[in-house]
């Protein structure tokens, strides 16, 4: 079944065309990776993806439904939830606070919370085990009332990731989870990803310049270049691509 | 490394994704003993919460209280009911506002008018004049929906120079000449100062309890959340529209219902006290001075506003460049209020106090929670 997918997907910033035409398709249960040599368009086309960006023309489906009009807290409840390229935490707030509003769609009725009525009362209690739930997923358990802006760098990547996981999603977008990580982080993210997918049937979608990366983890990728599909296909195919070859090390003399 | 990832972990169907039951043992029980270690914390500020009040409901039993103390207590009172609707605006969402004092001239004035010419209860006073500047505050944040940062707060300072106009000149007001108010009676009772100053402490102690819910409840957090990042927060599926809207509507209403008490306490309202910006800056003043993000906040800021100038009186104006002083070295010394300050000791106390309960759980797992787990944590 096709996760969420893109048509004739097409953005200009004035007179410059961040994406132009681009086109994928997410299937269900699988690892996707978009790369692409540095400004050809990926976080564009995430952030049209997650609504963030209005794009001018082409459409943007989930389930076969479009969502161009969507905004972008309504995605979460259609279960596509997304990280950040550059840390994009609540950095005052506590980590367990920071997973906790990752579960806001699962808080119930606003009015009800506001004044505790016992209809919430479960929900909850609910909503803080399922927050415990994710951070021991994560191994976060030991850094809950720690607020996120003294964390380690990887750590607070995988606070970021946990704050995704919490609104329980079917896709997961994942703009650059390991920029900026050291090696030690980037297999651990690696083994955190992999597991997302894996154990817990989540379809994960990810912008990444770490090829080891790309390469070890998704199972299907898709290249863009100066905003423009350039190939699609497994790692395999992808790393033998002469186009792709190309258009990361330049041409031959 | 991999096969260390999500120790405890059980493979799930396929299908609906849900984290479910992943935890091992030892985990579990760790976060049990977390969640009642933070159910004491709770129960300990509650009490201390609870003896506050208390000592402020048997004050005026005491032999050495006079009849004005009661009245400076209920102002004390007003501007902390106030500092709490400035709080949740600009301590918790993150919306800075010098406009306050508008939704508190809401307030005085609704409250002012229906007691003229209806001879209304304050109890109703109360709820309507709150309710009406609830309402302007919910028209507002929908018309500030984009602005942000310093632009907030000059629109807001535009919202109290539009109502301290509109209250110098439109007939019913009564401009500079103001309405006086017939005595205030609650459920049908003559207040007089003790009664009235009852009635504040028993508004405040609501509003308390309210803004407390509210604050640890996913709505607080959803204020908190736009606070601290609004992309992150609406990534995590908060309304940006709906959240901000409700935390100004939620806002006047507190500082509305703090008006009424304000309007009532003086008998009188007019242009010339509503139609200033100074009450704005006071409150905001005040939210700052005790600490923008914590509960006690306000109750420092709104005593530390209206008692600093009433000791300093002979001081004349010296008592505003005195408070400018200490708002600089409030802000230098301790940003996140003097209410912070006072309680860093027992945070840290207690931040200790739950590390050694993780370090602990993590050497020896007790047996009862084992067999707890064995029978499938049910």
């Amino acid at each position: 079944m096709t996760h969420i997918s893109c048509r004739g997907v097409t953005v200009k910033f004035g007179g410059i065309v961040a994406c132009s035409e681009l086109a994928l398709s997410v299937e269900e249960g699988k690892i996707y990776g978009l790369i692409g040599p540095n400004g050809a368009g990926k976080t564009t086309l995430f952030n049209v993806l997650s609504r963030f960006q209005n794009c001018d023309s082409g459409s943007v489906y989930y389930r076969g439904q479009c969502i161009d009009r969507k905004r972008p807290h309504e995605m979460v409840r259609l279960g596509i939830s997304r990280t950040f390229q550059n840390i994009n935490l609540f950095s005052e707030q506590s980590t367990l606070d920071n997973i906790l509003v990752g579960a806001h769609r699962l808080a119930g009725n606003p009015f009800a919370n506001i004044f505790a009525l016992p209809s919430v009362r479960k929900t909850q209690r609910a909503l803080l085990s399922r927050a415990h739930d994710v951070a021991e997923l994560l191994r976060l358990e030991n850094h809950l009332d720690i607020p996120v802006r003294n964390l380690p760098y990887g750590h607070q990547k995988r606070v970021e990731l946990a704050r995704a996981l919490a609104s329980e999603p079917e896709v997961i977008l994942l703009d650059e989870p390991v920029a900026g990580c050291n090696s030690q982080e980037v297999a651990e993210l690696k083994d955190f990803v992999r597991m997302i997918n894996r154990e817990l049937g989540i379809t994960v979608l990810l912008v990444e310049h770490d090829m080891s990366m790309v390469m070890e983890v998704c199972d299907y990728i898709y290249v863009i270049n100066f905003g423009s599909n350039l190939a699609e296909g497994t790692p395999a195919e992808i790393s033998r691509d002469p186009k792709v070859i190309t258009a990361y090390l330049g041409e031959e003399e | 490394m991999s096969e260390n990832v999500g120790r405890g972990a059980q493979r799930h169907p396929p299908g609906p994704s849900q984290v479910g039951p992943i935890v091992s043992a030892d985990l579990l029980r760790k976060r049990a003993a977390i969640a009642v270690l933070q159910a004491s914390f709770r129960k300990q500020n509650m009490i201390l919460v609870g003896l506050l009040f208390l000592t402020a409901a048997v004050a005026p039993a005491l032999p050495f209280v006079e009849d004005w103390m009661a009245t400076q207590a209920s102002l004390v009172i007003i501007y902390i009911l106030a500092a709490q609707g400035v709080s949740i605006l600009t301590g918790q969402t993150g919306l800075v506002t010098v406009g306050h004092g508008g939704f508190l001239a809401i307030g005085a004035y609704t409250s002012a008018l229906l007691a003229k010419y209806f001879a209304v209860d304050l109890s109703v006073g109360l709820v309507s004049g709150g309710i009406a500047a609830g309402l302007i505050g919910c028209v507002l944040g929908l018309v500030f929906l984009r602005l942000a940062g310093a632009f907030m707060a000059i629109g807001t300072l535009g919202f109290a120079f539009f109502v301290g106009t509109i209250v110098n000149n439109v007939p019913i007001f009564e401009g500079r000449d103001g309405i006086q108010l017939p005595h205030s009676r609650m459920f049908g009772m003559r207040l007089g100062d003790f009664g009235f100053y009852y009635v504040s402490l028993a508004t405040l102690g609501l509003t308390t309890i309210f803004v407390y819910t509210l604050l640890r409840s996913p709505v607080g957090r959803a204020f908190r959340a736009l606070r601290d990042s609004e992309k992150a927060a609406e990534s995590s599926g908060v309304n940006r529209l709906f959240y901000r809207t409700l935390a100004f509507t939620i806002s006047a209403f507190l500082t509305g219902a703090a008006g009424v008490l304000n309007a009532n306490i003086t008998g009188y309202v007019s242009a010339e006290t509503y139609g200033d910006i100074w009450y704005s800056v006071d409150f905001l003043v005040a939210t700052v001075v005790g600490g923008s993000s914590a509960l006690m906040g306000p109750f420092v800021g709104g005593a530390f506003i209206v008692m600093v100038p009433f000791y300093l009186e002979q001081l004349a104006d010296f008592a505003f460049i005195l408070k400018g002083v200490v708002l600089i070295l409030v802000l230098q010394f301790a940003p996140a209020g003097v209410c912070d300050l006072i309680a860093r000791p027992l945070r840290e106390q207690r931040q200790k106090q739950l590390r050694r309960i993780q370090d602990d759980a993590e050497k020896s797992p007790p047996a009862t929670l084992a067999a707890f787990i064995s029978r499938g944590g049910q």
